[in-house]
């Protein structure tokens, strides 16, 4: 009888071991472009939960209670860093209680880790918007940077989930390989606009600039998240005719009529666009985003 | 010999003998024009090259014929002897320039033989030896791609990846198929390739990114060291720090605002009102704790500066079973209302209900609290915090009262002798996610502890609160937005008869109230509110304190936040007081311009 006890107890045991071996990881993205990539490297082995929306405004994401409870669950947490979710992660983080996702642990990923930022300013002060003092943290929106993620969110689920780590590596690999083709592509489409000046709503496009030679350096906001002024756009107005500006990049929360307002004026091209993947239709991966952006960029650039 | 060969060997050779086929024209035209012409016109030969010779023959001729026709008259027999003289010179010239005519032909003879004997060595090696000048542009056209394939677009960035470290490929050493990723990396960290061939390195600890190239120094993998919350400021600093100054204007019907007014950090006084300077501090202590301060500094109506520990505690991070601890000074977590700091508010005061049942200051002290996080799939929070329940921040338990009287009952000292005297607040709250744009958060709460009026005399306080939150999908810098708060208190008083037994009656009041109010955020930075209150207090035979007069308020708002950091509120007040045994109905109309300033890490928002 004690043995039986014992044996049963033994493989109640391993069968949590067993089954603690194939359960999915939960992996909590704060943003739907790090959740794509997620999904595309931990594919079967992980469950994916985003926080934020692909449509809402990044930076004021509601703290919603459910976000404690799934960040409690989590495995592992991605985030933008660079201060891209101060204003919600925080208490969030504060609640869940959650040892796995603590910062230094292996489950937490700070995407920003390893990539040199952009437009880090020289002097922080708030009389200049709402900047970012580690730098501009839009980052994912250029391909080679979303690479170099996607291989720390593999590096991470494989040291999690040493069992699956050569899954994870294959789609690494396979990301990466669809990413270097796709930019011959991508870049070539761009090419002919080597230069143009595009403008945008809000300064989250110099990754975008960097990547592929556009010029984005004109915005509605006359600060970052400073509302758009009757005399700044005047102004705007104005520099987009000498530069011929054809485009406007609008993401899906700005005001589209002021967009509006300052493409008539200007005969540009609104290019609806956004930074996460799923804002926009059939974009629910991150190459078919970027597809979506460089095809809707070349368009209007093209006049077509 | 076919054809084409011999062809480029002409080409060959036009190109190796620039200079002959130019000359031979002028002297073919010589000796072509100089026998027709030699008949009419009278030349001097002169010396010179044959080519020259023969050009100044033609021209000669060309003008001498010109001036026979225009000069018109008929030769003599002088003439006649001029003209044979010439005739002969011209004839010398003509055998000069047929000697020199054979001479440059044979001469072109010889070449082209010259050229049949290079046509015979090409036709043996078989390519044709380019001219200096043409070689030079072959060279370049060899060193220049095909059109088709240009330079590809970059796939790698060492200007914005600092560490492009690719994954082995199956090809890769031995070390890299052992472990399922590389431990070393050529491209950051220089190897010689024998150790990395033989170095097994253990498969745990993977290299994400080089830190020593890493533009940010953000926290390395498996680090345990502590790290500041990073709210906002570059994350570079231990501790968050941020000022928040909060002002109002006040305009009145109601002569003593204090008055009519409940909470403390409400406008007290007409005109101009600072009572809610903040200074805020949070950070993580260690990896087990983060600590947090609330330090406010106020103006009283005699424009004295009083400064009131209002919140400084620390909390757990890492206590296992869902559990989380918080010990010091900190809100009782009783309803909504009464754990937010002031400038979270969406009014400019405090509700009746909460200040006049928990207190103008809230309810908060010294203490500590535990909550456990259900493990359910919902959020649901069970929490319960313990303290020490005295003094004006404790107003409906051991309070002293204003002047050592409370409700008119000179109050007791009632010192702590057990755990029964401390202040338990238990708090219940579930939120649901109704759709993916609304939220809902309800909770209950309860507040039971002893109070200063009697030696047995206790108040229990029960609440509930809704909070429910729409946010547009496409919301930018958080609006549009719709909330909806309520809360709901009741409080069972036990008024004793005070100190000595002083006051003539035992009461029990059942006060309760409520207040509802509704925010809508119509258009970015600005919004809309109206908050209706209501404060039922029992009335009493015995008691004309003016704090126990029923009363209800009437609060329309606008707000305007040119950035997050800074907000304008324009507010209006109507209040009614109900009369009671001692005192008459009164109305009073206020109007509030709040504005404010925040500086430094700005706290995220909870919800």
């Amino acid at each position: 009888m004690k043995q039986l006890q014992s044996s049963l107890i033994a493989s109640a045991l391993l069968l949590t071991i067993v089954s603690d071996a194939h359960a999915k990881l939960e992996v909590v993205a704060t943003l739907a472009d790090f959740g794509a990539l997620a999904t595309q490297i931990g594919a079967d082995n992980v469950d994916v939960t985003v926080l934020g929306k692909p449509t809402e405004d990044e930076h004021f994401v509601d703290a919603r209670p459910s976000f404690v409870v799934k960040l409690r669950n989590a495995d592992v947490l991605i985030e933008g860093g660079a201060e891209l979710e101060a204003g919600w992660l925080p208490p969030l983080l504060q609640n869940a209680r959650n040892d796995k996702i603590a910062i230094g642990a292996p489950g937490r990923v700070v995407a920003c880790q390893g990539i040199r930022l952009l437009n880090v300013p020289e002097n922080v002060t708030r009389a200049a918007g709402d900047v970012h003092a580690l730098g501009n943290p839009h980052y994912m929106i250029d391909p080679i940077i979303a690479k170099a993620v996607a291989q720390h969110i593999a590096q991470t689920l494989a040291t999690l989930d040493p069992a699956d780590a050569a899954a994870y590596q294959t789609n690494y690999a396979n990301f990466a390989t669809t990413i270097d083709a796709r930019l011959q592509q991508w870049g070539a489409t761009l090419a002919p606009f080597k230069g143009a000046n595009v403008v945008a709503y809000h300064d989250s496009w110099p990754y975008l600039a960097h990547r592929f030679g556009l010029t984005i350096d004109t915005f509605l906001e006359p600060k970052p998240g400073i509302p758009p002024s009757p005399s700044h756009l005047a102004e705007v107005i104005e520099k987009m005719k000498a530069q011929n500006s054809r485009a406007i990049i609008l993401e899906p929360f700005h005001n589209r009529k002021i967009a509006e307002k300052v493409a008539a004026a200007t005969g540009a091209r609104i290019v609806d666009a956004a930074q996460y993947p799923g804002a926009l239709p059939n974009t629910d991966d991150y190459v078919a985003l970027i597809d979506a952006l460089v095809a809707r960029l070349a368009a209007a650039l093209g006049g077509q | 010999m076919n054809i084409p060969v011999f062809l480029s060997a002409i080409l060959c050779a036009a190109l190796l003998t620039p200079g002959v086929a130019p000359a031979r024209q002028p002297s073919d035209a010589a000796t072509n024009s100089a026998p027709g012409s030699a008949t009419y016109a009278a030349s001097n030969s002169r010396s010179g090259s044959a080519s020259d010779a023969a050009s100044d023959v033609a021209a000669d001729a060309a003008s001498g014929s010109a001036s026979d026709a225009t000069s018109g008259g008929p030769a003599r027999p002088g003439d006649v002897e001029s003209l044979k003289q010439q005739m002969l010179q011209i004839q010398d010239g003509l055998r000069q320039l047929r000697t020199e005519h054979q001479r440059e032909v044979s001469a072109l003879k010889a070449q082209v033989a010259r050229l049949h004997e290079t046509v015979a060595d090409l036709q043996k090696t078989g390519a044709c030896r380019p001219s200096p000048a043409a070689g030079a542009h072959a060279a370049t056209a060899a060193t220049q791609p095909p059109v088709a394939a240009q330079a590809p677009f970059p796939t790698t960035d060492d200007s914005v990846v600092a560490a492009p470290a690719p994954f082995p490929t199956t090809d890769d050493s031995v070390a890299a198929a052992q472990a399922p990723f590389p431990t070393t990396d050529d491209s950051v960290v220089a190897a010689p390739a024998s150790s990395r061939a033989t170095a097994a390195p253990p498969a745990t600890s993977l290299p994400t990114t080089d830190s020593s190239a890493s533009a940010a120094p953000a926290t390395s993998i498996g680090s345990r060291l502590a790290q500041p919350i990073t709210l906002a400021g570059g994350g570079k600093s231990f501790l968050n720090i941020s000022f928040d100054g909060q002002f109002s204007a006040a305009a009145s019907t109601e002569k003593h605002l204090d008055a009519l007014e409940v909470g403390d950090h409400d406008p007290q006084q007409r005109g101009f009102n600072a009572r809610n300077i903040e200074l805020a501090l949070d950070g993580a202590v260690d990896p087990y704790f983060e600590g947090f301060a609330n330090i406010v500094f106020k103006l009283d109506n005699d424009a004295e500066t009083s400064v009131e520990l209002e919140e400084a505690f620390m909390q757990t991070t890492t206590l296992p079973w869902n559990l989380q601890a918080k010990g010091g000074q900190f809100f009782a977590p009783l309803g909504r209302v009464n754990a937010q700091h002031p400038h979270t508010w969406d009014f400019v005061d405090t509700p009746l209900v909460s200040g006049r049942l928990l207190g103008p200051d809230g309810l908060r002290g010294l203490g500590l609290q535990v909550s456990w996080l259900a493990p359910l799939p919902w959020y649901s929070q069970l929490s319960l915090a313990i303290q020490n329940g005295n003094g004006a921040a404790a107003f409906s338990f051991r309070n002293r009262g204003d002047g050592g009287t409370f409700y008119g009952r000179p109050t007791m000292d009632r010192s702590l002798e057990g755990v029964q005297d401390l202040v338990f607040v238990p708090r219940f709250e579930n939120s649901f996610d109704l759709t993916p744009t609304q939220t809902l958060l309800v909770g209950t709460s309860g507040a039971f502890g002893p109070n200063d009026t009697g030696a047995g005399a206790r108040t229990e306080i029960y609440a509930a609160d809704v909070f429910y939150k729409w946010k547009s999908a496409h919301s930018e810098g958080g609006w549009p937005f719709v909330k909806w708060q309520t809360e709901a208190l009741l409080r069972r008083f036990e008024a004793g008869r005070g100190e000595g037994d002083a006051f003539p009656a035992d009461e029990a009041f059942d006060d309760w109230g409520a207040y509802s109010q509704v925010v809508w955020g119509f258009s970015k930075g600005w919004t809309a509110g109206l908050r209706g209150d209501y404060l039922h207090m029992e009335k009493s035979s015995f008691t004309d304190d003016p704090e126990r007069q029923s009363r209800w308020r009437t609060s329309p708002n606008v707000t305007w936040f040119p950035t997050e950091f800074s907000k304008f509120r324009l507010q209006y007040n109507h209040d009614f007081v109900e009369s009671d045994r001692f005192t008459g109905s009164s109305d009073a109309d206020s109007v509030f311009l709040q504005f404010e300033f925040t500086l430094g890490a700005h706290g995220a928002h909870k919800f």
